[in-house]
């Protein structure tokens, strides 16, 4: 990188001669060195997934999350820095609360989105922080139905691959429960693709079946996605 | 001009214009006050309000009953109120008294239980702690001199265990295996206490409504500021189930016999 | 000489994307002596190496009691420790007098975590330069936790910190399976036997140098622990019974020989200087 060392890339306050503003660049890279995040906008739902890579056998399986609830009905997943997703998550939350106490009406996804984009963005102009590493997912059923910005959307390392597999989808015509079998099946696939260490699959989901609350998906239709998605691993691999 | 309730009928203090009436040029400015007008004024009485609640335990949890009033002074003046309000999947929250201030308590434990929902972490706030919350927030409203003003009943299920009490503006708590608030502090309470105390463990749930239809029955004869409607909510090991608006049956025949009120003639 | 230039302020991401204060900071718990922390089925608990600054000396506090149900034991700069433990004192406290209820574990690390993470974000201050093992105890069972200067905070089943708290981690890999059916006894004297790998050669555990912090029902040797099993600190005399039950180490010349380099290229991390715990 012809950047290190010209003294342009030390704030986010700064521009390179081209233009360009290298501490967000560099924050991208901290996203780009964690699992893969994905979400799917379907029919009836909307459906979050995260590859959460295992550091430590030592770790209790299904603590430690990184897909958040904002409000009842608005998930957010993230990829990058773990400790910076929870910030952002807490602002999301003090957002949605805000939006409830003037408003006494649930937000909508978008004002949410809109909300932390700008907060977000406060993080690029000045020297004296540093942009968040993190990128993120936020879904939601909302007034207007299911919201997530995209039909379907990928962060974190292996983006490029899951954002192919999500093209391949009819996302429209899925359902909820069908979005959460295919939404394994990406994180499995992403992940054999890198040849990561451990991983654990982390997947929540907003449908018919949730009452429009965001909530992990159970454990009999998660059971289910893992176990088909090992079993197209295997015969994808054949 | 002053369309404060209290105020009706009073002559206008012009020296004090709350409302900034006057037009900015012939504003009074630098003219002597009364004594408190600098201070700051607190709520000192209620406007539109809510009667009795009604809580009595029962074999498999709670029940509670209030009607659909909100009073304007004696005037009758919204008669859709809901006014148990469910609190998370083991409370329910009734008042009487101010509905303003019932439903900005409302505002802060529907935050209270979403911020618990996001956790998501397996642990939720049980009626136990609803009560202390509010037992909290009520006594330290009133040590500002600017009470919530409500009487408020707490009942719930959670884990197995049945959980009624009571809060009111003053930050006091009580609990009991039936309670009742306003009126139906002095007209229900009583009944209550003679269907339920002793079998607290043994009622079933239509014995508690029964209960219950009878005593909302008996208030709404005797209490000017109540209603025919009314709803029930149970609290059981199966979670909060909060009825439709139902209607009590009454006969008012007896009052063509009572002498000493109205316009007979003799 | 070569000086990395994006690692003198918390405000810069590296071209790799990495902070690298905050990789410091992380430094600065190794600095620590080690603490290590198990749990099973009944119980949660801590143990903790002590370091004296000399003869005339007492050794330092390792672990702090946050409330009956919560204990920590610490790793890095005993003066951060006590600004965030003071910090989940207030939490544990005004969760007991808002809901009367006992703070939610999880939550109380959250807590800390999220405070943490806003000192490697903002200009003009830096990562708190300490490591805790939170061990706690509530509605969902016994519970282990880490919390790091970069804000991250995991559960474990086990989990060790401190210098050499690798050679820890290394024995609670092997055998952290068996942890959740063990006694109090079992899972102390498991405990005493990680603690014991991040000795340099020629120490050994003993009454001065040792805390162990318990969450659960009382063991065979304690007495006047209410049922409830409150939060407790053993040193001294009574952690004397769990030293004797500590088996001896097969002195295995090859396996010894990999952890010697490690103590070798940080010859100075064990020895004492003031501000560290």
């Amino acid at each position: 990188m012809t950047s290190i060392g010209t003294g342009y890339d030390l704030s986010a306050s700064t521009y390179s001669p081209d233009g360009r503003i290298f501490q967000v660049e560099y924050a991208n890279k901290a996203v780009e060195n964690s699992g893969t995040a994905i979400g799917l906008k379907v029919k009836d739902g909307v459906v979050l997934a995260v590859e959460k890579l295992v550091h430590s056998k030592l770790l209790v399986p299904g603590a430690n999350r990184r897909i958040q609830t904002v409000d009842r009905h608005i998930g957010l997943a993230t990829a990058g820095l773990p400790a910076d997703g929870r910030t952002v998550a807490n602002r999301a939350r003090d957002e949605a609360a805000g939006y409830r106490d003037f408003y006494r009406s649930p937000p909508t996804l978008k004002t949410i989105a809109d909300r932390i984009g700008h907060f977000v963005q406060m993080y690029t102009l000045y020297s004296s922080v540093r942009p968040f590493g993190i990128s993120t997912i936020l879904g939601a059923v909302d007034k207007d139905g299911p919201a997530l910005g995209y039909h379907g959307a990928a962060v974190g390392k292996g983006r490029q691959l899951a954002k192919t597999e999500l093209e391949k989808l009819k996302l429209s015509e899925l359902t909820a429960r069908e979005a959460v079998i295919e939404a394994a099946r990406i994180i499995y696939l992403v992940h054999e693709d890198a040849k990561e260490k451990e991983f654990e699959l982390e997947m929540s989901w907003i449908g018919p079946e949730t009452n429009g609350l965001h909530v992990a998906v159970p454990k009999d239709l998660f059971d289910e996605a893992e176990a088909k998605a090992k079993e197209a691993l295997v015969s994808g691999l054949e | 001009m002053d369309h404060h309730p209290t105020n009706w009928g009073r002559p206008r203090n012009d020296t004090v214009d709350p409302y900034g009436t006057y037009p900015i040029h012939q504003r009074p400015t630098n003219v002597p006050k009364d004594a408190f007008a600098a201070g700051i004024q607190h709520t000192q009485q209620p406007i539109v309000t809510g009667t009795s609640v009604l809580g009595i335990k029962f074999k498999d949890g709670i029940m509670m009953a209030a009607d659909n009033l909100a009073s304007y002074g004696s005037l009758a003046r919204f008669r859709d109120i809901q006014r148990l309000h469910p609190v998370g999947e083991h409370t329910v929250l009734g008042a009487g008294g101010d509905m303003s201030d019932f439903q900005y308590i409302q505002g802060i434990l529907d935050e209270l239980m979403i911020d618990e929902f996001a956790a998501g972490d397996g642990h939720t706030l049980g009626p136990a702690e609803v009560h202390n919350y509010l037992s909290e927030l009520m006594y330290a409203r009133r040590s500002k001199m600017n009470p919530l003003w409500n009487s408020l009943l707490v009942g719930g299920f959670k884990d197995g265990k049945r959980f009624l009490a009571y809060v009111d503006l003053l930050g006091t708590t009580y609990s009991a295996s039936t309670l009742a608030t306003g009126y139906g502090s002095h007209i229900a309470q009583p009944l209550l206490r003679r269907a339920v105390e002793g079998r607290e463990d043994t009622l079933t749930e239509d014995e508690a409504r029964k209960i219950l239809e009878q005593s909302m029955q008996v208030l709404f004869y005797r209490d000017a500021r109540s209603l025919d409607q009314y709803q029930i909510a149970t609290i059981t090991a199966k979670g909060v189930n909060i009825s439709e608006s139902r209607k009590l049956e009454t006969s008012w025949s007896f009052a063509e016999g009572i002498r000493g009120y109205g316009a007979q003639t003799q | 000489m070569f000086r990395n230039t994006y690692d003198s302020d918390n405000t810069v991401f590296s071209p790799q994307g990495r902070l690298h204060q905050v990789e410091y900071a992380l430094e600065a718990v190794k600095q620590g002596s080690a603490a290590v922390g198990l749990r099973s089925k009944t119980h949660s608990i801590l143990l903790a190496l002590k370091r004296s600054t000399g003869e005339l000396a007492s050794y330092q506090q390792k672990m702090f009691r946050i409330d009956d149900h919560v204990g920590i034991a610490i790793a890095g700069l005993t003066s951060d420790a006590r600004v965030l433990s003071n910090f989940m004192r207030q939490q544990a406290m005004s969760s007991k007098m808002i809901f009367n209820r006992p703070v939610p574990v999880n939550r109380l690390v959250s807590a800390i975590a999220d405070k943490a993470q806003v000192n490697t974000q903002e200009y003009g201050r830096r990562p708190y330069g300490v490591g805790f093992l939170v061990i706690g105890q509530d509605q969902s069972g016994p519970h282990l936790y880490e919390f790091s200067p970069s804000g991250n905070s995991y559960e474990y089943y086990a989990m060790s910190i401190g210098a050499r708290s690798q050679s820890a981690k290394t024995y609670l890999e092997k055998h952290y399976k068996s942890f959740d059916d063990c006694s109090l006894e079992d899972l102390v004297r498991h405990g005493l036997h990680a603690l014991r790998e991040t000795l340099q050669q020629d120490k050994e555990l003993n009454v001065n140098n040792t805390s162990i912090g318990i969450i659960g029902p009382a063991g065979a040797s304690e007495t006047g622990v209410p049922p409830s099993g409150p939060f407790r600190i053993l040193e001294g005399d009574k952690i004397e019974v769990f030293l004797q039950s500590m088996v001896p180490k097969e002195p295995e010349a090859p396996a010894a020989a990999p952890a010697a380099p490690a103590a070798a290229a940080a010859p100075a991390a064990d020895e004492d200087v003031q501000m560290e715990g």
